[in-house]
Formats: C-alpha cells, sequence, structure tokens
C-alpha cells in the first residue's frame, strides 16, 4: 500500500511526457495549423470559417487560441523575435505597421492573382485595405472585418426628460443640451467623455475638421486649431455636471455605468453589441444606437466622422508552414468564409456584401437596433489615426492628457507636450528605419 | 593549492563541481547572463523584434531628466516606509499571538498564512472593491466618501494597506521559527527575578529574534522596492492617480512591454537594482548595532 503512491506518480509522469511528445510531432499524418486570437466572443466564428475550410481540405487541422488583447502583443513579439509565431493570427492596425516595416508579416498582395485581377480592390473598402497595408503600400493581411463607433443611448431616460432621441441632425450642441435635460430631470449622467481617443476625442478632432496625424503620418496635429478644439471641448465636458469626472472612471467603466442605467449615453464600437445586447438582456428594449453628433461649425468638410478600424488575418514571412497557410488565409478571404464569420454577429466583415449576416444575426436573437446607423456611418468614416510609432507614443499620450484631466496642467500645455511626443517618438522611428531595412 | 591536492581528493573535488553544476548552471542561464545582457541592453535602443543599436548613456541621460522617474524612485522608496516598519512590527505581534499557548493555534496560522496562498491579482481585484468610492464597503462602514483608489493622496495608503496585509502571513510564520528558537529557561529565570512582560519583551525576546527579524526585513525590503503586481491591479494606466503610485517596476514594465524602449525599460531596472544593494549594505553595516548572534 505504501508503495502505490509512488507507482501512480511514475505513471503520471510518464503519461504527461508522452503528451508532450505527442503534442510536438502531429502523427496522424496532417497538416496542424495554430490560429491565435485575442476575442474570445469571436471564438465561434472563427472555428466556423476554420471548419469551412477543413471540410474542403480533411488533411488539414486548424486550433483556434485566444489570448487576453493585452498577453496577445506581449507574446506575439516575442514569438517573432524567435521565429515561432502561431501559423495564422489577427493583425490589429495599432501594430501592423511595426510589424510589416520589420519584415515580420508574409506580403500578401499577390495571393489572389490567379482568381481575379484587382481582388482585394474590387471586394474590399478602401479604408480595409489602407488597414491591411504597410509603409510600402503592400498588403500584408487578408482583410477580416470592418467597424465604426456609434453613440448608444438610453431610451428611457431620454423619454423621462422629454428630449428627442439622437438622430443624423444632431450637433454637439444637441449632445450638451439633452445631457443636461436629462441630467436636470432624472439625476443621471447624460453623456460620458473619459479619457479615450479611439472611442472618444479622435472622433470628434476628425469631425472639427481637425486631424491627429498629417497625411504622410510624420507629425502630429494637436496644435491644429480644429484640433485643439475639439479635445478643449471634449475634455471640458468633464467640468459639466452632467459628466463624470476621471475618478469615476477609474472605478466605473463607462459601458458598465450605462448598462446599470447611470449614464444615458456613451461612445462604443460595433464590434461590442453583440457582447453587451447578450450580456444585458435585462435592458432590452431600453437602449438603441445613433449615429455620432456632428460638430456644428466645422473647420472643413460637413462635421460628420467615425473612427472605422478593421483588423487582418497574417502570417509570418518565414512560417515553416507557408504555403498551407497561404491557402487557408486565400480562403478566409473570399465571400464565403466572409459570410459565415459576419454571421455570428461579432464583426462585420470586410467584404462587400457580406454585411447583412450580421444584422441578422440580431435579428435572430431577437434585439431590435437601429443596424442602418452603421451602414450609413461607413460613407463618411475614417480610417484609425496609425503610424509606426504608434505603440511608443500612444501611453505617452494618455498619461500626458490625464494632467489636463486632473487639472496638474492646463490643455494647451498638454496639447503642445502631446505634439512633442508623438513628433518626437516618429522621427526617432523615422531615423531608424533605414537600420533595420 | 590544486597540484598538491592528491589523486583522489582532486577526484573528490571534481565529483563536488559535478554535484553543483545543475544548479550553478540553471543560476548562470537564467540570471546571471540575462543580469549581463539587461546591462548590455540599457546601453542600447531597441529598434523592434531584438535589434539593438548601440547609444552609449543616452537611455541613463533621458530616464534622468524626466520627472515621472523622479517621481517613481520616491513613490518607491514611499512604499517601503510605509509598508516595511508596520509590517514588520505587526508581523513579529502576529507571529508572538501564534507563539502563546492558546487554543485552535493550527487554525490561527493557517488563516494568517492564506493571504500568501492567494494570486496578487485576485487580493487586489477584492481590495480594490472594498476601496470603491461609489460602493465600496470601507466607505459604507466609516460612512465617508473617499476615493481610496483614486485621490492621490491616499491611494498609496491604501495599497500599504493590502500590501502589509498580504505579507503579514509569511513574515510572521518566519518570525515564529525564530520565536521558537528561544529558550524557555530565559523566560523562566526573567520570572523568577520579577521582569514584567514587556522588560521580557525588550530584554529577551527582542534580541534573541533579532538574527531572523535582520533576515525578514532584509526580504521585506528587497520586495518591496520590486513591489508592481498589486500597483498595477490596484491602479491603472488611467487612472488619475496613477502618477502617485507609479513604481520604478511599474515604470519599467510600460517602458519596455507597453512602449516597446525596452533600452530605456533596462536602465531602470539597473537603476533600482543599484537602489537595492545600497539599501541592503546600509542595513548590513547598520544591523552590527541591532542584531544580536550570541546565543
Amino acid at each position: 500500500m505504501k508503495r502505490y503512491p509512488r507507482a501512480a506518480a511514475l505513471v503520471l509522469t510518464i503519461t504527461l511526457l508522452l503528451s508532450t511528445l505527442a503534442g510536438c510531432g502531429a502523427s496522424d499524418g496532417k497538416t496542424h495549423l495554430t490560429f491565435q486570437i485575442w476575442d474570445v466572443a469571436q471564438r465561434e466564428s472563427m472555428e466556423a470559417i476554420c471548419a469551412a475550410y477543413t471540410e474542403k481540405n480533411p488533411d488539414v487541422v486548424i486550433e483556434v487560441q485566444v489570448t487576453s488583447w493585452n498577453e496577445y502583443w506581449t507574446k506575439l513579439e516575442a514569438a517573432a523575435e524567435s521565429n515561432t509565431m502561431p501559423d495564422i493570427f489577427w493583425m490589429h492596425t495599432n501594430q501592423i505597421l511595426y510589424y510589416s516595416d520589420f519584415g515580420m508579416l508574409a506580403d500578401m498582395t499577390d495571393l489572389y492573382d490567379d482568381v481575379e485581377p484587382n481582388y482585394y480592390q474590387n471586394h474590399f473598402s478602401e479604408i480595409s485595405i489602407g488597414n491591411a497595408c504597410g509603409s510600402n503600400g503592400r498588403m500584408y493581411g487578408v482583410p477580416k472585418d470592418k467597424d465604426n463607433i456609434v453613440m448608444v443611448y438610453n431610451k428611457e431616460l431620454f423619454d423621462a426628460a422629454g428630449v428627442g432621441y439622437p438622430d443624423e441632425d444632431w450637433t454637439w450642441d444637441d449632445l450638451t443640451d439633452a445631457s443636461q435635460k436629462i441630467y436636470d430631470a432624472t439625476g443621471k449622467y447624460g453623456f460620458m467623455a473619459y479619457n479615450e481617443d479611439h472611442l472618444g476625442y479622435w472622433d470628434f478632432v476628425y469631425q472639427a475638421g481637425g486631424y491627429i496625424l498629417t497625411e504622410d503620418k510624420t507629425k502630429a496635429g494637436y496644435t491644429d486649431p480644429a484640433t485643439a478644439r475639439a479635445i478643449k471641448f471634449y475634455v471640458e465636458m468633464q467640468q459639466e455636471d452632467w459628466c463624470p469626472d476621471q475618478t469615476y472612471f477609474a472605478e466605473t467603466q463607462p459601458g458598465i455605468a450605462f448598462f446599470s442605467e447611470a449614464c444615458a449615453m456613451y461612445l462604443e464600437g460595433n464590434w461590442e453589441l453583440m457582447n453587451k445586447a447578450t450580456r444585458y438582456d435585462n435592458m432590452e428594449g431600453k437602449w438603441d444606437i445613433a449615429p455620432l453628433p456632428k460638430c456644428p461649425d466645422p473647420a472643413k468638410g460637413d462635421g460628420r466622422a467615425t473612427m472605422s478600424n478593421g483588423l487582418c488575418y497574417s502570417t509570418a514571412a518565414r512560417g515553416k508552414n507557408l504555403e498551407a497557410v497561404k491557402d487557408v488565409l486565400k480562403f478566409f478571404g473570399t465571400e464565403e468564409a466572409q459570410r459565415i464569420a459576419s454571421s455570428y454577429g461579432a464583426a462585420i466583415s470586410a467584404y462587400i456584401g457580406t454585411e447583412q449576416p450580421y444584422y441578422d444575426a440580431f435579428d435572430k436573437a431577437g434585439y431590435d437596433l437601429d443596424f442602418q446607423v452603421i451602414e450609413d456611418q461607413f460613407e463618411y468614416s475614417v480610417q484609425l489615426v496609425n503610424n509606426a510609432a504608434r505603440p511608443k507614443w500612444k501611453p505617452l499620450v494618455v498619461t500626458e492628457l490625464n494632467k489636463a484631466y486632473n487639472g496638474q496642467s492646463d490643455i494647451d500645455t498638454v496639447l503642445q507636450n502631446m505634439q512633442k511626443i508623438v513628433d518626437d517618438a516618429t522621427a526617432a522611428n523615422l531615423a531608424n528605419a533605414d537600420y533595420y531595412k | 593549492m590544486n597540484n598538491k591536492l592528491s589523486a583522489a581528493a582532486r577526484r573528490e573535488q571534481n565529483w563536488g563541481y559535478l554535484m553543483v553544476a545543475p544548479t550553478i548552471i540553471g543560476l548562470v542561464v537564467l540570471n546571471i547572463w540575462p543580469f549581463i545582457q539587461t546591462i548590455y541592453t540599457s546601453f542600447c535602443e531597441h529598434l523592434g523584434f531584438g535589434h539593438y543599436k548601440f547609444n552609449g548613456i543616452q537611455n541613463y541621460l533621458d530616464v534622468f531628466s524626466r520627472p515621472e522617474f523622479w517621481r517613481s524612485t520616491w513613490n518607491t522608496i514611499y512604499f517601503c516606509i510605509l509598508t516595511v516598519p508596520v509590517g514588520l512590527f505587526l508581523s513579529l505581534m502576529v507571529a508572538m499571538l501564534l507563539n502563546a499557548k492558546i487554543k485552535g493555534k493550527g487554525f490561527f496560522r493557517t488563516v494568517f498564512f492564506l493571504p500568501m496562498v492567494c494570486a496578487p491579482a485576485a487580493v487586489a481585484m477584492v481590495w480594490k472593491w472594498i476601496f470603491n468610492g461609489e460602493y465600496g464597503i470601507l466607505n459604507q462602514l466609516l460612512g465617508v466618501h473617499v476615493n481610496w483608489v483614486t485621490d492621490s493622496k491616499v491611494v498609496m495608503i491604501a495599497c500599504a494597506v493590502v500590501a502589509i496585509w498580504s505579507n503579514i502571513g509569511y513574515d510572521a510564520v518566519l518570525l515564529l521559527a525564530g520565536l521558537q528558537n528561544i529558550g524557555k529557561s530565559y523566560y523562566e529565570a526573567a520570572d523568577i527575578d520579577g521582569a514584567s512582560k514587556v522588560t521580557q519583551f525588550f530584554n529577551i525576546t527582542l534580541p534573541m529574534v533579532s538574527p531572523t527579524l535582520f533576515v525578514v526585513m532584509i526580504m521585506r525590503l528587497m520586495s518591496s522596492v520590486k513591489v508592481y503586481d498589486l500597483l498595477f491591479m490596484m491602479v491603472e494606466e488611467t487612472n488619475p492617480a496613477v502618477t502617485s503610485v507609479q513604481s520604478l517596476m511599474y515604470l519599467f514594465y510600460r517602458e519596455s512591454f507597453t512602449a516597446g524602449s525596452r533600452g530605456t525599460g533596462s536602465a531602470i531596472v539597473i537603476w533600482t537594482v543599484l537602489l537595492i544593494g545600497l539599501i541592503t549594505v546600509v542595513q548590513f553595516v547598520g544591523q552590527k548595532k541591532w542584531v544580536n548572534y550570541d546565543v
């Protein structure tokens, strides 16, 4: 009896060893591919397109792995250095220039040459292609999805305050007026303006005719009058009674505040809608989405803008299974695969004409939201701000803008510092460009 | 010396090297080599994906010219001041209680050790809810409205409370071992002489436990200088109070992994190592005055 635990331990150790060995070499003669993503809400849709591919190619097995957003980039960078990247992975606009400039990603420009010349141009929007492009204009991924930012609002709070629902004619003035009225009538917060770029002041900047980066992406635009004005407007909203201050947001996410009925409006990416609708089904029918309010007197343009981003499917330039992976990616970019991916309601596929299944998914689940908003907003959406130095300047800009919120510096100084941070980081990056090419 | 050894002695010596080899190799591969690399990296600019460009002392100049860096250094020292003395005092008290003749001693020892078993991330999550300004139980109990984790004046104290709470159990167990080594006869003799409990504590317990206390203090100070996970979990980057708690390791993480500047990150690490070295030297000099080694 006394020897039994030892024997058991031995057996366990051997089994463990064997199973690790089995993991290393696939013994079934099939090609095993790994597919790394960061959004657990999209696991099902990704598995579905993999299943569609493996059904046609039974000699390939694709395993979808989910890592959290923050870990994803730390891991991927380490893997890139040691050339052990996953076979297929999602690429984000934040990082694609950094990865592609260093030659880490396989060139996908000619992937569809045998199918249809100008395949990308014919089936994907300019923004989708832009989001999958390197600095040299080559494609470093197959476009996956597209999104834009919408305003989520609480219908009951609007009714209680007797304010009309937001529509496409709404301006910034309507936003502040409605917030004040709702606060006066119900005591709940109006619009949630917090230290956030993509779902926050960037949208306001482009509505006002300003810009965060110049067209050639070499300089920032924080000191441009239109940009400065929009950021001031955005930051100063926290001084109003109807908007909580940054201390509140440090403890409560705007989405959570909204769905616990503590506020009337906030900005959300369309990719979160299905997740929110499912998680907060007690709020069903009480909320809807609206276009972003427009700038009443923009420096240029018509005052409308929303950030549009898109991911793409990429693979390592020096991957071991490059040929097999390219075939999979080729399939991921087809109408068939993109339609399947859309139908799960987690993201709108990038392939033009495959949007409907996304909206249908909400219908099927019984959620009634005004999706025409998203469709219409694509017409005037702006490509998400990025340049190769963005991973470097982004955290510094967040810290700097915080100083305007907690009163450490005045907004003009902060804007000048932000300008310097971005310009310096970008210049340093350009100066090094020759070194690694 | 070596050539005077007999063949047998030399063989024995070789066996000795062979025996310690696994540990030494592990130490060199996992600790010493990375440390040398870190020193090298601190003199380089990281361009991306493991490409480095030598740039001399530029990283150090960069880092030293940033007010944020000096603020982080102060935050780290402030954290040590807040946590170490109070933490050690409480640990010693707990250890003495656990050493006393009470019922259910084993149970209490387990309870005090429990925080040590919990993942720091989980501990921080729970404490964040306790401290929450709007819904937190602490404000409810005290009937006040203090933004414990978002007000830059109190946030460090809140973090220190959590740090002390999580470490008491571990330190207490170490001190308990020290206390149990003190012979009963000292106390018996003191009792006969009519010494009070307080006198006994200062004249018997404290001197006798001082070697253990010294070791615990060194370890606690080192880990306090390296504090990162707790602060990172308690105070996110968009928290307006972040500048008041950003420790050196917090800054290092942000530089190295969020911003990808591993050069400056490494410079911060080297600075931290020097700081720890300095503190430890001061302690070793100071210990001669209060640590008692003759039992």
